[in-house]
């Protein structure tokens, strides 16, 4: 009970995932300034941002719905901690892991995007629906892309489960390198998961304000903000427990430094795209998805059926 | 004074989120407001950002005198600001009316409708000056604490 208590609120839950969060936030922003020849935040800056939103008082708007509205940014952030207790990180072995979490982890990562949804379209305000019904609307084009490359690796592994998959790529270590064009592909449809600049029309500013998050402020925008910062690490740790599988089998503490290598190696791609990118329209963004990252992806699919069948 | 209360001051002079509201200006204050946040100044080092929307923002940035026509906007804008807020009023006809003091359709400075809390006067006030007069509002938030 109490151990269990431990592993949800501190390590490696989340206590561990919100220092994670705002670092990769920190580290977004700082390499986005120094892109640009600025000079950028202070380390403190993600923290303080959220410290600031949590003292400020909040605004609920006469017509909005008042449970859904409160409750919306807290789902969003319980997800993708939960989510995060499956993917393994200091060893072959998640923290739980059973037949299939593969299928659970990209569920719950699909979660926060319909608690934009539900929390945009709850605020009944103009520019809030509009940011509402793009992020759903972006849903349906990077979703299908990402699960194709993200099962393309446990087809060779012949198995659903993550901690089952990374157990596989330590026996054969080499074999992580079939999988390097679907790594391309998730990390173009993570870009389009956690709204960052090539895809973020969801939020775009300079068109409909704050997108979904127009009305919110104060407590209520800090748990939504909160809740990016953490679905941005449990994105990357996805990506890299699935295609990044090596050195798995080394001493445990090694282990968990390469993983925040791994992560952060991730992040600073991410970050990379939003610097040299502009802003795709929503009709562009599908199209790109479904005419060239969806076929790419069932390319990965079939090269693995093959190289599994014929010389493996 | 009590630690938290430390702690949520400290994180509110780190993060000062600005919105930024033409009330009628002549456009040369917006155009420094906007060269004061361009990566030449580089206010991201403070923690400012520009926001889109009065829920999120915590610094009304305004310039131009009031006009009859906008007033009861920026009133409104105001009151959709979450507390606590503040405002600060960029160029001579911000802080007083200036050249359109008296005119039919003008009310005058921004404290004539919402409470100001910094004047930057200058026509236009320059990014230097505006980022002196955010810097000075800072000081005056952390002496009052």
């Amino acid at each position: 009970m109490l151990s269990a208590l431990f592993n949800i609120l501190i390590f490696p839950g989340l206590f561990f995932l919100s220092f994670l969060g705002t670092t990769a936030e920190y580290i977004d922003r700082k390499l986005y300034a120094r892109f640009q020849n600025r000079v950028g935040p202070p380390w403190f800056q993600p923290v303080a941002d959220l410290i600031k939103l949590f003292a400020k008082s909040e605004v609920i708007p006469e017509e909005a719905d008042p449970v859904m509205f409160r409750v919306v940014p807290l789902v969003a952030l319980a997800a993708t901690v939960t989510a995060f207790l499956y993917i393994p990180i200091w060893g072959t072995e998640a923290l739980y892991y059973f037949k299939g979490d593969l299928i659970v982890i990209i569920y719950l990562l699909t979660l926060p995007t319909f608690t934009f949804f539900l929390g945009g379209w709850y605020s009944r305000s103009l520019y809030a629906t509009i940011g509402a019904i793009r992020s759903v609307t972006q849903l349906f084009a990077y979703e299908i892309p990402l699960l194709l490359a993200v099962l393309a690796p446990a087809l060779l592994a012949n198995t659903w489960s993550l901690s089952e998959m990374t157990e596989y790529y330590t026996v054969h270590p080499w074999y992580w390198l079939f999988n390097l064009v679907g790594f391309g592909v998730a990390l173009i449809a993570l870009l389009g998961k956690l709204e960052r600049v090539p895809f973020d029309s969801p939020e775009a500013e300079t068109e409909i304000v704050a997108g979904s998050f127009t009305e919110y402020s104060g407590r209520f925008l800090g748990w939504f903000r909160w809740a990016i910062d953490v679905e941005a690490v449990v994105g990357a740790s996805l990506l890299a427990a699935v295609f990044l599988p090596f050195g798995l089998s080394l001493w445990p503490p090694l282990v968990f430094g390469l993983y925040l290598l791994k992560i952060l190696f991730i992040l600073c791609l991410l970050t990379l795209a939003r610097t040299v990118m502009a802003r795709l329209r929503i009709d562009q963004m599908i199209d790109f998805c479904w005419r060239i990252l969806a076929p790419v992806a069932f390319f990965q699919l079939i090269f693995d059926l093959i190289i599994k069948e014929l010389i493996l | 004074m009590k630690i938290i209360d430390k702690i949520v001051l400290w994180a509110r002079l780190k993060s000062p989120w600005i919105l930024h509201f033409n009330t009628g200006a002549c456009n040369a204050c917006d155009i420094e407001i906007i060269a004061a946040l361009t990566p030449r100044f580089d206010l991201e080092r403070f923690g400012v950002q520009l926001k889109g929307t009065p829920r999120h923002a915590d610094i009304l940035v305004c310039s131009g005198p009031v006009t009859r026509q906008i007033r009861d906007r920026l009133v409104r804008i105001y009151e959709q600001m979450a507390e606590p807020k503040f405002v600060i009023a960029v160029g001579s006809c911000a802080t007083s009316g200036g050249v359109f003091e008296g005119l039919y359709n003008v009310q005058g400075g921004i404290d004539q409708v919402i409470p100001v809390d910094a004047y930057i006067p200058g026509c236009p006030a320059s990014p230097q000056a505006i980022i002196d007069g955010v810097v000075k509002l800072i000081k005056k938030l952390e002496g009052a604490a």
